[in-house]
């Protein structure tokens, strides 16, 4: 192999998703290639770079943007489009270094603490309804959605326990919602997100697609922690169809005695 | 109007606490200036509240917030054109390490990545630290899949050159300076 023909395959050699033969290939040629190897080992050399972090009043000054931003927003709709019109010309490095800027973030964080220290002595009272909050507080449960669909896709698996985590409380789901924690109770790789996926479901049994899911997932899971635990969702809803499903599951040569037991401890419960 | 404080603004800090240290980090080795990374950090924050309509469920949301990072500063260096450059002063210290030769070596690659052209030294960030796809990258550039792979190999080819370079001009003066050590002066010259 020549380095041009290596310099085609590096880029992917380099992130490990090459296959096998071509993997030797490359690495056949970079034995021989001092220059090629170098580059594999500069590239690997990059990990040594020190990460940086930045300083504590980052998190700070986002808490007051984030303060500043949903103030702005729930303000009267003169005031509001003042706002919009400062955000949008708004240069963070120039605004902050004006008095102005200094000022608005001082008052800010002034605010804040108030806010916390008046909140901690007396407990707020409920909001009082108005069209604009409803419009604010419709934004902000869409955000949620938005954190909620993006997290379920990283690839750490406890930021995905995170999202599932934060659907558990809603008492509705949205629709994009509830069809993401439905995939991600049938395909998650991780058996403890998955998991967490039937915790956040079990109070959606209303749905019918809910109930058809957990139902297949019966036949599909084949983790006994994930088998018992969908075992005991179906009689908590004293789902008598799952019953057929139950008998079928029971059938499998390959199940764990201790699933069939409880296969079995199910179906005595649901007749 | 402090009451709208609820769950999604919860949901945002963690979106902050997950991106901020890995978008700093993009800045700053692309442009070297820590105070400027963090304004930009917070612009990127203000942005996803801005415009999170325009986020569609189900694209990648990594992509996405890197789009939105590269605008910020794109944005950002039309506005002041004259802090466009690296400041290779502003080179992060780098932590003592377990060898002085492996702290030399950080050292000239952080060199010798501050003096790439500025869009292969960004390919080489999105690739290697911010850990995005090439995909993702193709997306994020708006070009052809084959091409990132050509571009990544380009800029890791000039980082070689570049790193090679460094090290052969630091051992030199190295070699000399312990040459000259070792040498006693004789009638007041060095004997090289």
């Amino acid at each position: 192999m020549k380095c041009n023909q290596v310099a085609e395959l590096l880029p992917d050699y380099l992130q490990g998703s090459l296959n096998p033969d071509q993997h030797r290939s490359v690495d056949a040629h970079l034995e021989q290639c001092a220059d090629c190897s170098e580059e594999v080992a500069v590239w690997r050399k990059l990990s040594l770079l020190p990460v940086e972090q930045p300083s504590p009043m980052s998190r700070v000054r986002f808490e007051a943007m984030l303060q500043a931003y949903q103030a702005g927003r729930s303000n009267q709709p003169a005031s509001n489009s003042h706002w919009r019109k400062l955000f949008s010309s708004w240069n963070v490095l120039g605004w902050l270094s004006s008095p102005l800027g200094a000022a608005a973030w001082s008052a800010a964080l002034v605010a804040s603490g108030v806010f916390v220290g008046f909140h901690s002595v007396n407990p707020p009272k409920p909001p009082s309804p108005s069209p604009e909050l409803a419009r604010v507080e419709a934004e902000l449960a869409s955000t949620k959605q938005l954190v909620v669909l993006s997290m379920l896709q990283q690839q750490s698996a406890s930021a995905r326990l995170e999202a599932v985590s934060f659907t558990t409380g809603d008492q509705q789901l949205n629709p994009q919602v509830l069809s993401a924690l439905l995939h991600t109770l049938r395909y998650d790789p991780s058996v403890d997100v998955r998991l967490a996926a039937l915790n956040a479901l079990s109070r959606h049994s209303a749905q019918p697609q809910v109930r058809s899911n957990v139902v297949n997932a019966l036949q599909e899971q084949q983790s006994p922690l994930m088998q018992v635990a969908v075992i005991d969702q179906l009689v908590e809803w004293h789902d008598r169809e799952a019953k057929s499903h139950l008998e079928k599951l029971r059938q499998s040569p390959d199940l764990n005695p201790t699933v069939r037991q409880h296969a079995d401890w199910a179906i005595s419960k649901l007749n | 109007m402090l009451q709208v404080r609820d769950g999604a603004g919860e949901m945002l800090g963690v979106l902050f606490d997950r991106y901020q240290a890995p978008l700093f980090n993009f800045y700053s080795k692309l442009t070297g200036n820590r105070t400027l990374s963090e304004d930009l950090v917070q612009e990127v924050f203000l942005r996803i509240l801005k415009y999170r309509q325009s986020y569609r469920p189900g694209t990648p949301f990594r992509a996405w917030i890197y789009q939105i990072a590269r605008n910020a500063r794109i944005d950002h260096f039309r506005k002041f054109p004259r802090e466009a450059t690296f400041e290779p002063e502003m080179l992060p210290p780098v932590l003592p390490t377990d060898s002085a030769q492996e702290q030399q070596e950080v050292e000239l690659l952080q060199r010798a990545l501050s003096q790439l052209p500025e869009d292969k030294r960004e390919i080489l960030l999105l690739c290697r630290f911010q850990e995005l796809k090439y995909e993702e990258i193709a997306a994020l550039l708006g070009c052809e899949l084959n091409t990132v792979r050509t571009r990544i190999h380009r800029a890791l080819q000039e980082l070689r050159k570049s790193f090679h370079q460094l090290t052969k001009s630091t051992a030199l003066k190295q070699a000399n300076a312990t040459a000259a050590e070792n040498l006693p002066p004789r009638g007041g010259s060095y004997e090289v």
